[in-house]
C-alpha cells in the first residue's frame, strides 16, 4: 500500500484556487460590482488573477488616449498588481486622484491571496489633482475634470466596511470549500485505510486457509498410506487364520477352532475398516473415478436384496423391494451404487428388530429448482429435471432429530456404545454421502424414534 | 510540526483524544468561545451523525509570536467511537502533542482505559514511541454525580508522569488550563528537538507568556470562574 497522496496531517490549504471555484468567485465579484459599482479583482498569493469584474472608466479611457498617460497608467496597474499587503490593508493612490484598496485574504493564519477594490475616488477629493494634470502635456484639464466626475466616489469608512464585508464573504466561501475538500479527502483516506486493514485481515485468513488445506492434504495422504501399509500384513493374518481354520496345519480342538475363528472375524472387521478408510481418503482427495453405465433400477434393488437376504434371515429380518411404475435406467457407477446400498442395508438389518422388514424402494421424482435461489426468473429456471430416489427403510429404534445431520460425519455414531453392540466402523454413512454426492445426488434421513428410519438418496438424470 | 523558514511560519498540531462522548469537541467549542476571534478561526466540524464526530473537528489558532514569527496551532479532535479507528489513525498522523480527555464518571473508567490503550497502539503502529509524545490528561465532567473524586485522581496523578487537569468543558472550566499545559510541554519538546529558540531568538518562557496573553487565558479563566 503506497502512502496516501493527500497530506491530511495539518489539513492545510496551500493555494486559494484549490479550494475556491473560480466561476463562483466571479459571480460573487459580479454581484459586488452590481451593488456598489466598484471594480474588483481577486489574486491568489502567487499573483494569479482569479476573478476580475470592472468597467473601463471614462477618465481611464481618456488618459489612455495620450501616449504618456497610457505609459503611466500601465505602470501604475502593474505596480498595484505587485503589491502584497504584508501588514494589512494598503490604500494605493493613482495619479488621477483615485485609489486602489488592496486587502489581504488570510485563512487559518496563512496568506492565501488578496483582492483589489478600485479605482474609486475618495469622497474628499474635490479638485482635479495636479498629478493628473502633469501626466501628459496634451491633457486637457476640462475634459479630465468631466471624465473624473463619472468615477464612483466612496467615503473611506464606507470603503473599509465594504472591504470587510467582502473579506467575510470570501472567508466563508473558503471555509466551506475547505470543509468540503477535507471531507472528501477524509472519505477517500478512510476508505483506503479500511481497505488496508481488510486486506491485511484477508491475507492472514488466506494464509490460515492455505495452511489448513495443506494439513488436510497431508491427513488424507497419511490415511491412504497407513491404510495401505496396514492391509498388507492383515491379509497374511486373515489368510493364515483361514488356513488354520480349514485344518491344513492339522486338526484343531474346539477351543482352538473358536479362537482362530475370532482372529479371522476380527481380522475381517479390521480389513473392512481399513478399506473404508482408504475409500474415504480417495473420496476426500477427489480421485475416486466413477465408471458410469446404464442400470435398471428394479434389477439393481432386487440384486442387492437377494445378496442381503442370507444375512437378514440370520437376524429374522425380511428384505422387501418396492418399485413404483416403469422407471428409466440411470447412469451410475454400479459398483459404487451397490456399495451405497449395501452400506444402508447392512445398517438397516443391523438395527432392525427380529421379525422386522427392511424395504428397498425406488421412484422417479422431479427435482425442484428455484433458479439461483432468489426466485428471479423462476419461471425460466425451474425447468423440471428428474432423478431416481432410492430409499432403504427399517423398523429399528430410529435416530433422534438432533443427531440426524451428524451421522454423516466420519467416525460418528449416535451412541458410542452401539459400535460395540452392533459393530461397524463409523465410516459407512460418510462414505455413502460422498459416493452419492460424487454422482451429483443428495442423501438424507427421515426418522421417528421408536418407529424406524428411512435413508433416501437421489441420483439425478444425466444432462444429455 | 511544520516549519516554513521563508514565511517565518510555525505550525503545531495538537490532537484531542479520548473515548466516545468524553467531551473532546466540547473542549474545542469552549476554546473557540473563550479565545478572541483574532486568534481563533472558525471551528470546523467535519461530518457528524447524531451530534457525534465522524471525521474530526478542527480549530485553528494563529498568533504573532513576535520577531516576525507566525505561530499556527491546529487543534484536532478524533472520533471517539471504537469503530472509527481508521479515522483516528489518520488524524493522529503528525501530532505534536495529545490531550487525552477522560470522562470522570466511574462507569467510564474502563472505556477511558480502553481508549488510552488504543492511543498507545495507534502511536506504536505509526512508529512513534508513546512515551515520547507530549501528553496531558484531562478529567472532564467534574460537575456530574458519581465521578472519581479529586482525592482519587490526585493520588493517581501524583504517581503518573503526565500533567492532569480537571474540567467542566461544557462551562469552559479547566479547558484553557489544559490547552496551555499541553502547549507548554509540546513547546519544550519541540525546543529540545529543533532548537527553536536558536533559530528564532525565542525563549520558551516569554513565548508561552505571550501565547497566554494572546489567547486571553487569564481573562477567560476569570470569566469562567465567575
Amino acid at each position: 500500500m503506497s502512502e496516501p497522496q493527500i497530506d491530511l496531517t495539518l489539513a492545510d490549504i496551500t493555494r486559494l484556487e484549490e479550494i475556491v471555484d473560480r466561476g463562483a468567485l466571479g459571480e460573487v465579484c459580479r454581484s459586488f460590482f452590481d451593488l456598489f459599482s466598484l471594480p474588483i479583482r481577486v489574486f491568489s498569493h502567487d499573483g494569479t488573477l482569479l476573478a476580475d469584474v470592472h468597467e473601463t472608466r471614462e477618465i481611464c479611457r481618456y488618459v489612455n488616449t495620450l501616449p504618456k498617460g497610457r505609459a503611466a497608467c500601465s505602470g501604475l496597474v502593474s505596480e498595484v498588481k505587485g503589491i502584497d499587503p504584508q501588514d494589512g490593508v494598503v490604500v494605493h493612490p493613482c495619479f488621477t486622484g483615485a485609489v486602489y484598496r488592496i486587502v489581504p485574504i488570510d485563512y487559518q493564519g496563512r496568506r492565501l491571496g488578496r483582492f483589489v477594490i478600485g479605482p474609486y475616488l475618495p469622497a474628499e477629493v474635490r479638485e482635479v489633482p495636479r498629478s493628473l494634470l502633469v501626466i501628459d502635456e496634451r491633457l486637457e484639464a476640462e475634459k479630465a475634470r468631466a471624465a473624473l466626475t463619472e468615477m464612483p466616489r466612496v467615503r473611506e469608512e464606507t470603503a473599509e466596511r465594504l472591504s470587510d464585508h467582502l473579506t467575510h464573504i470570501l472567508d466563508l466561501i473558503i471555509f466551506s470549500g475547505h470543509r468540503a475538500f477535507l471531507t472528501s479527502q477524509m472519505h477517500v483516506a478512510s476508505v483506503r485505510e479500511s481497505y488496508k486493514v481488510l486486506s491485511d485481515k484477508n491475507a492472514e485468513l488466506q494464509t490460515a486457509f492455505d495452511r489448513l488445506k495443506e494439513l488436510d492434504r497431508l491427513k488424507s495422504n497419511f490415511l491412504a498410506t497407513v491404510s495401505h501399509e496396514l492391509r498388507t500384513p492383515l491379509t497374511s493374518i486373515i489368510g493364515y487364520s483361514d488356513m488354520l481354520a480349514t485344518g491344513i496345519a492339522g486338526d484343531l480342538n474346539e477351543e482352538q477352532a473358536e479362537f482362530v475363528e475370532t482372529i479371522r472375524g476380527k481380522g475381517d472387521h479390521l480389513l473392512a475398516l481399513i478399506s473404508s478408510l482408504l475409500d474415504l481418503g480417495k473420496l476426500e482427495q477427489g480421485n475416486l473415478p466413477l465408471r458410469r453405465e446404464l442400470i435398471g433400477p428394479r434389477d439393481l434393488l432386487e440384486e442387492v436384496a437377494k445378496t442381503m437376504t442370507p444375512a437378514a434371515e440370520k437376524k429374522g429380518v425380511q428384505m422387501k423391494v418396492q418399485v413404483e411404475g416403469a422407471l428409466p435406467p440411470i447412469a451410475a457407477d454400479p459398483v459404487r451404487i451397490k456399495q451405497v446400498l449395501f452400506n444402508l442395508c447392512e445398517n438397516a438389518v443391523k438395527f432392525s428388530p427380529r421379525g422386522g422388514d427392511v424395504t428397498l424402494g425406488v421412484r422417479s421424482v422431479e427435482l425442484e429448482s428455484d433458479g439461483d435461489g432468489d426466485g428471479m426468473g423462476f419461471v425460466l429456471m425451474a425447468a423440471p429435471k428428474t432423478a431416481l430416489e432410492i430409499s432403504v427403510s427399517d423398523q429399528g429404534p430410529g435416530i433422534p432429530s438432533g443427531e440426524q445431520q451428524k451421522i454423516f460425519d466420519a467416525f460418528y455414531q449416535v451412541d458410542g456404545s452401539s459400535t460395540r453392540e452392533h459393530g461397524g466402523t463409523g465410516l459407512g454413512l460418510s462414505i455413502v454421502k460422498r459416493l452419492v454426492e460424487a454422482h451429483g445426488g443428495q442423501v438424507w434421513v427421515d426418522s421417528v424414534v421408536g418407529e424406524g428410519t428411512t435413508f433416501s438418496f437421489t441420483i439425478p438424470e444425466g444432462d444429455e | 510540526m511544520q516549519l516554513d523558514f521563508k514565511a517565518r511560519e510555525l505550525t503545531i498540531k495538537l490532537v484531542y483524544y479520548g473515548p466516545a462522548l468524553s467531551g473532546k469537541t466540547t473542549n474545542l467549542q469552549a476554546i473557540h468561545r473563550l479565545v478572541s476571534a483574532e486568534v481563533a478561526g472558525r471551528l470546523m466540524t467535519l461530518e457528524t451523525q447524531d451530534d457525534r464526530t465522524l471525521f474530526f473537528d478542527l480549530l485553528p489558532l494563529s498568533l504573532n509570536a513576535g520577531k516576525g514569527l507566525q505561530v499556527r496551532v491546529k487543534l484536532f479532535t478524533v472520533p471517539g467511537q471504537v469503530i472509527h479507528n481508521a479515522t483516528r489513525r489518520l488524524v493522529l498522523q503528525g501530532a505534536d502533542g495529545v490531550a487525552f480527555i477522560a470522562d470522570s464518571q466511574r462507569t467510564e473508567t474502563k472505556s477511558n482505559a480502553a481508549s488510552f490503550v488504543n492511543l498507545r497502539q495507534n502511536l506504536t503502529d505509526q512508529g512513534i514511541e508513546p512515551a515520547s509524545m507530549p501528553l496531558v490528561i484531562q478529567f472532564n465532567k467534574r460537575d456530574l454525580p458519581d465521578i472519581r473524586t479529586d482525592d482519587e485522581i490526585d493520588a493517581l496523578a501524583s504517581r503518573g508522569k503526565e500533567p492532569v487537569f480537571k474540567a467542566v468543558a461544557l462551562r469552559g472550566v479547566g479547558v484553557l488550563e489544559t490547552l496551555m499545559g499541553l502547549m507548554e510541554i509540546t513547546w519544550n519538546r519541540l525546543e529540545d528537538e529543533h532548537r527553536l529558540s536558536e533559530k528564532f531568538g525565542l525563549t520558551p518562557g516569554p513565548l508561552l507568556a505571550e501565547l497566554e496573553r494572546h489567547l486571553g487565558v487569564a481573562e477567560a479563566i476569570q470569566r469562567v470562574s465567575r
